[in-house]
């Protein structure tokens, strides 16, 4: 089954499911216009052999990462001369479409067909929710909790959605782009 | 001169004072030429020259292998003819008791005052025994385990292979600080490697060391060893319950139940030996065994056929598992409790509990030597053989069951709680039953 | 569970225990609080991020040849893959790809990297059932493989050998010497371990028919490597989606068949033999010619897009999503760590049964906390 062939199919069943922009390369990438059809979408791809969740993760799109918080002096760099700019802070590259979203993405895998769905969908980044997987798929278990901890998207319907690799004292998400660190008990 | 590249002579500056007589120092060999990782500009190290040997296949492994034989005869030549210079140690002992009657008789004290001394003199020579096996047991273990794990094991301390290694341990646990945990029940915490070693060195009395070699020479021997061997469990369940650990209470009540079962088929293993010598007396039992089948085969009872081996098989394993090693080691389960029992042991009370361990193991060496080995019988009715005295047979019996017992340590994983419990109550202790009954047969059809 | 249920009028209290962060068989900061009845869990809860680096955030702010080094501080064990699939992702960002011989290269080291990390398997395992014996066996092989990387790049753990578009060091006609004469020492070895601890009966009694998990539970759960193919489930990237020329290897997919933790250690020691098949392929192909493709910029700005690469780590399906806005670090960085994944199962499976379980089970799935919390 070909990748186009495979988009018909799900085409067939989801019309409203589209063709993502940006392809992650090499494989299918498909966009979902509302988070109601993750559901739906994921329990006809598990009944049709994509039955293994692979990966799921996100992105914040706000723009270049804030490196406030993370570096105590300006220079962190040793070899630089003193009151220098530090040579590799990420700028704002130009032309590329930095909004205030998140891209959530799930990767399916069909063990048999050898073939690969990657669905995309955005959400605001102001309080994201979207329906949890995990009564399809365990796999989704710790990877929301990671996505939860990390980007801060609730997963409705989770049977326990709690941090799972940062403190718990520790506030906020660090895989936002403007997340700052705010300094506790362990900070000097 | 060969042409060979020819090291440069380092120049020696010859010191003003030195005496002219003294030789000069051997030039040493040079330094081998620094190798350089060509991608790393690293150096390398000496291991990349002789790298990969297969260790079985070298060299030097082959005459590691002739040379060790050739110790090993060396040992056993030398140790049988020290032992025939020394004969049956019995007769000193006599001799030494009626030196100490003389002396107190002279002294002007009533006899019981001098079977007192003897007593205490008897006491402290099989303390001398338990505390000398520790030392000599962990250094054979570790020797034996690095062996089987192609190691050399220690080397250092002492010179020849290591041997002082255990005595230098012991001085850096004596000096080792002896910590009591917060949470600990002090003074149970406190007691208990007194209520596991005394038991120990309790059950050694009436232990066989040679023909009538003993300390105390009881015609109940067999049960009184087996009834002290069982108490030294409490001091177990004490040590984990008062060390406020949660894996010890763990390893504590693990022990309980393992020593406790296995107490039984080691009990019932023995009933047939019983039944064949007809006494629960050690020397009553080894005597029993003397004497050969058809003037070859030795009569012991780990010859008889069926019962015997059944008997022998039962017993040493329960031994095994009563002195909780590996198979058995689920106590202490390394991997599992950290270290069980005693995790929260530290210094000289840690050492009492691994004494004590290596006491049992030495127990149950002997007890095996006796029981189904003939005790100080001679395996080879022959001349050279029988003038070894019987003491030395019996030592060096031990000695083999010994190895047996780290042999399987450092061989085998652990088995599971309720494996182990299947084990014993579902295998052991009704082959140990069956075994009755054979040995039964036997004596009813007269066969022995 | 069952002996549990079995007594429901004694009252007894239950237990809680704390098996880690600091344990001798946790295989480093994992934690797992367990609710014991008597020798039996309750419940087993267990509990990550001591080792959290936030090397994902980390790499938005460094260079995309920086990024390597942080890759080497997953999977500490078996670095090399994780080299691989963060080079492998950026070399499809960049639209580059590696020399025949860097190819040959990374397969060589790979496959080297997962015999030393599956030697590692073995002999933890077998003292986590209590032999301590096979440890010493396997370390001795494992050291000679670390002295061939020691050789091949100055590093023992953490290599940073695979570079954007190639390797970064080529092999010395010593080095190939060596590795074959490894090879032919390394073979019988692995009839030794059988021996030794495969197919003794305590240890299949301690592991058969523990801890299955189904060849469908498998999928739900999204397990990979070994603990995927201990159930019978034919899928390795290596096969499935082929990368770096594995696709013309000649080599085999050891399955399992119940899925226990028996079932999962001999897959790991059939697959040594199989890596032996592919480095002695590599070696005897091994093209002439570059290393390192060209058009790799020092600072390399990839153009804007995404991108998905896997390999088949040591522990599993090893992925990279990589987003790039072209600027001069990756947008965004995020790993399908197989450990994390596969680690999942564990609070599900330990449920019922006994503490000794619990390190069979654990030992078995082959997690290193590095890569569970990145």
């Amino acid at each position: 089954m070909t990748q186009d062939e495979l988009f018909a199919k799900i085409q067939g069943q989801f019309p409203q499911v589209q063709k993502a922009q940006i392809q992650v390369k090499d494989y299918l990438t498909v966009r979902l216009s509302s988070k109601d059809d993750l559901l739906p979408l994921s329990s006809w791809l598990k009944e049709n052999s994509f039955d293994y969740l692979d990966m799921l993760t996100g992105t914040d799109y706000l723009g270049p990462t804030d490196m406030k918080g993370y570096i105590s002096q300006p220079n962190f760099n040793p070899f630089l001369p003193e009151g220098a700019t530090p040579q590799i802070e990420p700028s704002a590259a130009a032309g590329f479409p930095y909004r205030p979203v998140l891209d959530l993405l799930w990767s399916f895998v069909s063990l048999k067909e050898k073939q690969r769905v990657i669905v995309k969908l955005e959400l605001q980044r102001d309080s994201p929710s979207v329906p949890s997987l995990t009564g399809l798929f365990k796999a989704a278990d710790w990877q929301e909790r990671e996505t939860y901890d990390l980007l801060g998207v609730r997963y409705e319907g989770h049977p326990n959605l709690t941090k799972i690799l940062t403190p718990e004292f520790t506030s906020g998400h660090p895989l936002r782009k403007d997340y700052a660190h705010v300094k506790d008990r362990f900070d000097e | 001169m060969s042409d060979a590249p020819q090291a440069p002579t380092p120049a020696a500056p010859i010191p003003a004072a030195a005496p002219a007589a003294k030789p000069a120092p051997a030039p040493k060999a040079p330094l081998p030429e620094p190798k350089l990782n060509a991608a790393s500009g690293r150096l390398l190290t000496d291991r990349f020259a002789t790298w990969p040997q297969p260790i079985f296949d070298s060299k030097w492994s082959r005459q590691g292998y002739r040379n060790g034989a050739l110790m090993l005869a060396g040992i056993l030549l030398g140790g049988g003819l020290l032992g025939a210079l020394i004969g049956e140690l019995a007769p000193w002992g006599d001799a030494l008791y009626a030196l100490v009657a003389s002396r107190a008789a002279a002294a002007g004290f009533a006899p019981p005052a001098a079977d007192l001394a003897w007593t205490l003199i008897k006491v402290l020579i099989v303390l001398h025994v338990i505390l000398l096996n520790g030392l000599w047991a962990i250094w054979w273990e570790r020797k034996i385990s690095a062996h089987i794990q192609s190691r050399v094991g220690p080397t250092y301390a002492g010179g020849f292979h290591g041997w002082l290694q255990t005595a230098i341990d012991g001085i850096k646990l004596l000096l080792k600080e002896d910590v009591t945990p917060a949470a600990a029940d002090a003074p149970v915490h406190a007691l208990a490697p007194a209520i596991v070693v005394i038991p120990c060195v309790i059950a050694f009395a009436p232990v066989l060391f040679g023909r009538e070699l003993a300390a105390a020479s009881l015609d109940v021997g067999t049960l009184y060893i087996f009834a002290f061997a069982g108490i030294s469990v409490i001091g177990v369940v004490m040590a984990g319950w008062a060390s406020g650990n949660k894996y010890s209470l763990l390893g504590g009540l693990r022990a309980a139940a393992q020593i406790v079962s296995y107490e039984l088929p080691r009990g019932f293993s023995v009933v047939p030996v019983l039944m064949f010598a007809g006494s629960l007396d050690l020397a009553v039992i080894a005597r029993a065994q003397e004497g050969y089948w058809w003037g070859v085969v030795p009569r012991w009872f780990a010859f008889y056929p069926v019962v015997g081996q059944i008997a022998f098989l039962i017993f040493l394993i329960a031994s095994i598992a009563e002195t909780n090693r590996v198979p058995f080691d689920i106590p202490e389960a390394e991997s599992e409790l950290v270290s069980g029992f005693h995790t929260e042991y530290s210094g000289m009370k840690w050492s009492i509990f691994f004494l004590t361990e290596y006491g049992y193991v030495l127990l149950g060496s002997f007890l095996l030597a006796t029981f189904f080995l003939g005790g100080g019988a001679s395996p080879l009715p022959w001349t050279p053989f029988t003038l070894v005295p019987s003491w030395l047979w019996m030592l060096g019996k031990a000695m083999l069951m010994m190895f047996v017992f780290l042999w399987v340590r450092w061989t085998l994983p652990r088995m599971r709680v309720d494996q182990l419990m299947d084990f014993t109550w579902k295998f052991l202790l009704p082959w140990s039953f069956a075994n009755i009954a054979i040995a039964g047969l036997y004596l009813a059809f007269r066969l022995r | 569970m069952s002996d549990a249920a079995a007594l429901p009028s004694l009252k007894s209290d239950q237990l809680f225990i704390n098996l880690g962060p600091q344990h001798p068989s946790t295989h480093g900061v994992l934690r797992l609080g367990l609710t014991l009845e008597g020798e039996l869990i309750v419940k087993a809860v267990p509990d990550i991020g001591y080792l959290h680096r936030g090397t994902e955030k980390l790499a938005e702010v460094r260079g995309y040849h920086h990024c390597v080094v942080l890759t080497d501080r997953w999977d500490y064990v078996s670095a090399m893959p994780n080299n691989l699939v963060f080079c492998l992702a950026a070399e499809k960002l960049m639209g580059v790809k590696a020399p025949a011989r860097a190819d040959a290269l990374r397969v060589m080291t790979c496959e080297l990297n997962r015999c030393a990390s599956h030697l590692l398997f073995f002999g933890t395992y077998g003292i986590d059932v209590g032999a301590f014996t096979p440890f010493l066996y396997a370390f001795r092989e494992r050291e000679m493989i670390l002295d061939l990387f020691e050789m091949l790049c100055g590093a023992r753990l953490t290599y940073n050998y695979i570079r954007l578009g190639g390797v970064g060091m080529d092999v010395s006609a010593d080095w190939l010497t060596r590795a074959k004469e490894f090879l032919e020492y390394f073979k019988p070895r692995l009839d030794e371990y059988d021996t030794l601890l495969t197919y003794n009966p305590i240890f299949m009694a301690r592991t058969r028919g523990v801890g299955l998990v189904s060849a469908a539970e498998a999928v739900n759960w999204g397990l990979s490597g070994p603990n995927l193919r201990g159930s019978g489930v034919n899928y390795d990237v290596r096969k499935h989606d082929p990368y770096s020329g594995y696709e013309s290897y000649d080599f085999e997919v050891p399955l399992g068949q119940e899925g226990s933790c028996w079932d999962r250690y001999v897959c790991r020691v059939r697959e040594m033999r199989q890596s032996i098949r592919i480095i002695e392929q590599a070696l005897a192909r091994l093209p002439e010619g570059p290393i390192l493709a060209p058009g790799v910029a020092k600072v390399p700005k990839p153009a804007a897009g995404e991108v998905y690469a896997h390999v088949e780590g040591s522990r599993g399906d090893l992925g990279i999503y990589l987003v790039s806005d072209g600027g001069i670090s990756p947008y965004r960085m995020h790993v399908r760590a197989p450990s994390f994944v596969n680690l999942a199962m564990l609070e599900e499976k330990l449920a019922g049964m006994k503490v000794a379980d619990v390190i069979a089970v654990l030992g078995s799935i082959d997690i290193v906390l590095g890569e569970v919390d990145r």
